[in-house]
């Protein structure tokens, strides 16, 4: 099943989507340069060099660096080489079953770990001190964090035009840091907004990253892992259905 | 090149039918694309084309009938990387250059085609650095034909290859294609160009309504369906125009009648004879509009006919 040649392919059709994808503005910006700013203003310059202001900005601004590659790399972008027939001309060539999806996660997940890096420089710079086994795993849980996005995004990308898949999926990606309470705390927002964010990918993981940094004591863990499980399996079950459709 | 029938066909269909959506694309369609054979597939828009083009490529599955790719399932990717195919309306990435684009679909095949022959027999010379989304129509469409010959494939799908190309670039994917054939590749080719199945083709088929009417040569087809056409305005009636001598057909359109004839000097004297205020009269070779619509209205009857039974 893994012969040299589809491992090969693999990494072929990745480095095309990275290539691809560094080379559009509109991917690139939300995804890196955002999140940088953000962080730069707010995580270090708003904060006036207290740790822990900065330590907690950082556990959620990883998973904010996680949604928009994950969401624009397979909602807008899947949805606008579906409409160009792009995949269909893959589906046909003997590209090896998933290559077209696995190359678009390792460029979205290349992207991630990049901004992830960024981010992780400029919080170490800005003073922020942890231990290095919370500093693996707080970046380690914003690349995690993809799978869920992506599958999300997925659906969009599937299911829409390319126009409604932009849309969707700025209105989604908002959505996810305002109510997960990455930009900010829920304790701070109306209570309504702490019922929302029960059902939004990006709080569960957002208090896990809490937890890995150490911002938080580990708690609940199963409740948000389970969460995030049924978010996951769900979206995974609606992209295989749309997939499958496409190619009636 | 020679077909031989014992061998195994590079393609089959053998009585499909396929509907999508309130229409019956394919009604009982059989079709054998044999080794070294190159078919050019003609028929009006709704015929079944593209359906049949789908079915190939493996990208719908037939409602009833069998397909076959090279003897073995066309979703098989051992399969597929046989076959190279140029769809009629696939985009390119953007963002990618045309030498980045053509080299990833090479290294989908096995045996891939060396990055510059397939670049040069493509016509894509002095474009490998240009971004796909920087190219004319005619440019992106040598690219979709370099991808679908970077694998050296046995079978190359070719889905209206030329349209928006010029005529050089047209001559040019000609000659590549002749390439391709005289290197034992066989061809399927969809066409509304008379000329360039004439050109390439060694065996026509004609479909409609979901159904073969017309399959042979390409000059056992034009005895049938090569005509003249003679456009004028006449107060002649249909049944008058009908009995002149050698026409094959009437038909109108607004004001204007259309006459098939096998004889235009033959026709012509009857007819300036016979109504003197003609007006408007062209001459000139049938159009394949003409002459596909002539095999269409031809064999329609009968195609009702054992649809009924």
């Amino acid at each position: 099943m893994f012969t040299p040649h589809t491992l090969a392919t693999y990494g072929r059709e990745a480095r095309a989507q990275i290539l691809s994808t560094a080379r559009t503005p509109q991917f690139v910006i939300p995804s890196v340069a955002l999140p940088l700013l953000f962080y730069g203003v707010m995580g270090l310059g708003l904060s006036k060099g207290r740790e822990e202001v900065a330590h907690f900005m950082l556990a959620n601004y990883v998973i904010f660096a996680a949604i928009a590659p994950a969401m624009f790399g397979f909602g807008a972008a899947v949805a606008a080489e579906r409409e160009a027939k792009l995949i269909e001309l893959k589906q046909i060539a003997p590209l090896p079953a998933g290559g077209y999806l696995v190359g678009r996660l390792i460029a979205a997940l290349a992207l991630i770990a990049f901004a992830s890096v960024l981010l992780g420089i400029l919080a170490l710079f800005g003073g922020v001190t942890m231990p290095t086994w919370r500093w693996a795993a707080t970046l380690g849980l914003g690349l995690a964090s993809a799978i869920p996005f992506a599958l999300i995004g997925l659906n969009i990308g599937l299911r829409l035009g390319s126009q409604g898949a932009v849309a969707v999926a700025n209105l989604i990606f908002l959505s996810f840091c305002l109510f997960g309470g990455l930009w900010i705390p829920l304790d701070i927002m109306p209570s309504w907004m702490s019922k929302v964010a029960e059902f939004t990918p990006s709080y569960h993981l957002g208090q896990l990253s809490q937890m890995l940094s150490g911002m938080q004591p580990m708690a609940n863990v199963p409740h948000h892992l389970s969460v995030l499980g049924v978010i996951s399996v769900a979206a995974l079950g609606g992209a295989w259905a749309a997939w499958r459709r496409q190619a009636a | 090149m020679s077909a031989n029938p014992s061998q195994t066909p590079v393609g089959l269909l053998s009585q499909v039918t396929k509907r999508r959506g309130a229409t019956q694309a394919l009604n009982g369609l059989d079709l054998i694309i044999r080794p070294g054979q190159c078919v050019a597939l003609l028929g009006p828009n709704g015929a079944g084309k593209s359906t049949s083009v789908a079915l190939l490529t493996g990208r719908l599955r037939p409602d009833s009938g069998q397909v076959r790719l090279f003897g073995g399932d066309p979703r098989d990717v051992a399969t597929r990387g046989r076959m190279g195919v140029m769809l009629q309306e696939a985009g390119l990435p953007r963002t990618l250059t045309v030498r980045e684009q053509v080299d990833l679909f090479r290294g989908y095949y096995r045996q891939p085609r060396p990055l510059d022959e397939t670049l040069r027999m493509a016509g894509l010379e002095g474009l490998e650095r240009r971004r796909c989304g920087a190219l004319s129509g005619g440019q992106q469409r040598r690219v979709q034909f370099a991808l679908a010959i970077a694998g050296r494939p046995d079978f190359l799908v070719l889905d209206e290859p030329t349209t928006g190309m010029d005529i050089d670039a047209r001559r040019a994917l000609w000659s590549a294609v002749r390439a391709e054939i005289a290197r034992g590749a066989s061809v399927l080719l969809t066409t509304h160009h008379l000329d360039e199945a004439e050109a390439l083709a060694d065996r026509i088929v004609v479909i409609d309504h979901g159904q073969v009417i017309a399959d042979g040569t390409p000059e056992a087809i034009k005895s049938q369906v090569s005509a003249i056409a003679i456009r004028c305005r006449t107060r002649l009636a249909d049944a008058d125009l009908a009995s002149l001598a050698s026409v094959t057909g009437v038909s109108r359109d607004g004001g204007r009648v259309t006459l098939l004839t096998t004889s235009a000097a033959g026709t012509l004297r009857e007819l300036l004879a016979r109504d003197e205020t003609i007006d408007d009269l062209t001459v000139a070779g049938a159009s394949l509009e003409d002459a596909v619509t002539r095999l269409v209205e031809t064999s329609a009857p009968a195609q009702h006919q054992t649809k009924v039974a």
